[in-house]
């Protein structure tokens, strides 16, 4: 089929365009369709391979450590990490974030240092997911920090655990901080400056005119930041192998949905979908491919859904400014 | 002394006044308010130098003891087992990490030239020669793609790549021939080179494609008007004034490439193997490991101060690279807000 449309392309090309390079056209064509069907070719596999995985059963289980692949559980757990993660990481980057943009947006007119602040976060966006892992353990490994994971027990120098939901999360804020930055400082940089020097002019301060006028104004914005922000951190993998650790359950005190012990469950360590997904692979130590297929398609649903409403959001701010 | 008084005394009377005018006093809390939004702007982009400290001061012990070797010596496995099982009296701290940087420098230019040469002319497809019915879900696929986890293209790559790679190219006579250098089972850099290009290829195409979109439309329609077709107005000119963009797209697509660690362990083999070129194209069916995929590998190793020191070395390694790229990259797309396109 692939080839098929590719001949017919290349052919109505040859057919259409005498004297110009045909062969530079399909080879256009050829790439072009080629991106295409990469995505279809692995949302129907993740599909067709994954689909037969879910069911309520799977969703609503445990992971259970064994070798029948029939007997290893499903992702409750995982899916709990990752909504854990995704809250708790948007918590901590949002402020940050969006105090940030705002900064670099309306209070930089002139400043000459803006430059390396600028050039500052813009390094930070190209620093590798891994580095910050490494980054994540070598801070909250410190005893001082213990409060974020849990004491390492038995060892001769006092030493945290530092792999925690709470550890895993401040460091994926860290890492989706840039991205943040640039997205909402775009949007508020987006607002109109007639609404500002309307509020300007009935006398209203700079700080209220930035928190009545512009941040509403450009909302649309700042909620695509965050959705983006959230794609990213629910499809880490490796901060989460290194910050979270490897234990599929959840394993703070048991029951974890008792209000007392939630404080125990982030202090202490669980797993994603994405790592969920490496080690039921045939490459981590679970080897259940059938359900790291199922709980892929899962994750890719909730990515390609946090998309679609990134589109969404976008198409609204531009219908709404024509 | 009345006269002292009276000269102290004016001044203090107008000076507010006249300040009121020249230059308004802002009111206490917006000052507050700036100062913390200033402090919160400082802290987000002085980051970047606390992940350096702490990344590199925890690699300092390895990269002390090993020096340049650490770039330019090989063994990293058996090193790596000796500096586990070794006592807290004796530790291991030289280390080598040759096949770990041949690995990654090798999948990253292989991934670089097969999405160079896809991603062009996918971006010249999207932005001048597909049908306009074609252009916006082109568009979507492209986003959909950078945005798919790469756990997932591990997992795709491992179940499809690979099988193809051990199926089809790997005969059971070479597996034999090659058993005693290292053991060829379809994970190997080729599968490495075609997961990693899946995955940068996206975000090179985005790139790439703006910087196409971007280049001025008065050069393409003055080409045209003098007659030259659409394919040589495209080649000769608008390619050529997107050069600094294309190039900018290019070495982003490259620190993605070096710094992703999942999907090369799953796919690559997760040995420090150093290919061999003298094996011909067997070369690219031999199993690498990128030093992002060793830090993931290696993990457990975290728990002996030598080994943790070791995989910092690895991680600011990357971080460097990474940082030198960013800048590098900067620099090249500073060119083209200065009208680059107008040099030659």
């Amino acid at each position: 089929m692939f080839r098929e449309i590719c001949g017919r392309g290349a052919l109505r090309i040859i057919r259409t365009i005498k004297g110009e390079n045909a062969i530079g056209h399909a080879a256009c064509w050829l790439s072009g369709l080629l991106t295409l069907f990469l995505l279809l070719f692995i949302v129907i596999f993740l599909v067709l391979k994954g689909i037969h995985a879910i069911n309520w059963d799977f969703i609503t289980s445990d992971p259970r450590p064994s070798l029948n692949q029939n007997l290893t559980g499903g992702i409750l757990t995982p899916i709990i990490g990752t909504f854990l993660l995704v809250v708790l990481g948007t918590l901590f980057a949002l402020p940050w974030a969006l105090a940030t943009a705002i900064y670099l947006a309306e209070y930089t007119e002139g400043n000459l240092w803006v430059g390396p602040i600028r050039m500052g976060i813009d390094i930070l966006s190209g620093v590798p997911t891994i580095v910050f892992a490494i980054f994540g353990l070598a801070i909250f490994t410190n005893p001082h920090l213990s409060f974020f994971s849990t004491m390492v027990e038995e060892v001769t120098n006092a030493k945290a655990f530092g792999r925690s939901f709470m550890v895993s999360s401040i460091t994926m804020s860290m890492m989706v901080l840039p991205f943040i930055i640039k997205s909402i400082e775009e949007a508020i940089r987006a607002v109109p400056s007639a609404y500002k020097e309307a509020a300007y002019g009935l006398g209203i301060s700079k700080w209220r005119t930035i928190r009545k006028i512009v941040l509403p104004s450009a909302i649309s914005g700042i909620i695509t930041g965050v959705v983006l922000g959230i794609g990213r951190i629910a499809g880490d993998t490796a901060i989460v192998w290194l910050c979270l650790g490897g234990s599929m359950t959840l394993t703070g005190t048991q029951p974890w949905w008792h209000p007392q012990n939630w404080l125990a469950t982030l202090q202490n360590t669980g797993s994603t979908l994405t790592t969920y997904i490496f080690y039921s692979s045939p490459a981590g130590e679970g080897n259940s491919p059938d359900k790291a297929f199922g709980a892929g398609l899962i994750l890719i649903v909730i990515i390609l859904a946090l998309n679609s409403l990134v589109d969404h959001w976008g198409r609204y701010r531009t219908l709404r400014e024509e | 002394m009345e006269q002292e008084n009276a000269s102290v005394l004016i001044p203090q009377k107008t000076s507010p006044i006249t300040s009121f005018y020249t230059k308004p006093r802002k009111p206490f809390k917006e000052i507050i308010i700036e100062r913390i939004l200033l402090l919160l702007t400082i802290l987000s982009s002085i980051l970047i130098f606390f992940v350096m400290f702490f990344v590199i001061s925890k690699a300092v012990p390895v990269l002390k003891a090993s020096g340049f070797n650490f770039v330019f010596s090989g063994g990293w496995d058996d090193i790596f087992s000796k500096a586990w099982q070794a006592g807290a009296d004796q530790p291991v701290w030289r280390f080598g990490a040759l096949p770990l940087i041949a690995g990654t420098v090798l999948a990253t230019s292989g991934a670089l030239v097969f999405c160079f040469t896809f991603g062009l002319g996918c971006a010249v497809f999207i932005e001048e020669i597909c049908p306009a019915w074609l252009r916006k879900p082109l568009k979507s696929t492209v986003r959909l793609l950078a945005a798919i986890p790469s756990v997932i293209y591990g997992l795709v790559g491992l179940m499809t790549v690979v099988p193809f790679i051990s199926k089809y190219l790997i005969s059971n006579e070479l597996s034999l021939r090659m058993i005693k250098i290292c053991i060829l089972d379809g994970t190997s850099l080729l599968a490495g080179i075609i997961v990693l290009s899946m995955m940068i290829g996206p975000i090179f195409i985005a790139m790439a494609g703006d910087a196409i979109k971007s280049a001025p439309k008065r050069y393409k329609e003055a080409s045209l008007a003098l007659g030259l077709s659409h394919w040589r107005t495209i080649v000769k000119i608008i390619l050529p004034a997107a050069r600094n963009g294309i190039v900018a797209g290019a070495i982003l697509a490259a620190g993605r490439a070096i710094g992703e660690a999942i999907a090369l362990s799953m796919v690559t083999g997760s040995v420090a193997n150093l290919p061999n070129p003298a094996h011909g194209l067997v070369f690219f069916l031999e199993p690498v490991r990128t030093l992002a995929s060793t830090i993931v590998d290696n993990a457990e190793g975290m728990s002996v101060a030598a080994c943790e020191s070791a995989l910092f070395a690895c991680g600011s390694v990357l971080l460097l690279t990474c940082v030198l790229l960013s800048l590098f990259s900067r620099i090249v797309s500073g060119n083209l807000r200065q009208g680059g396109a107008s040099n030659n």
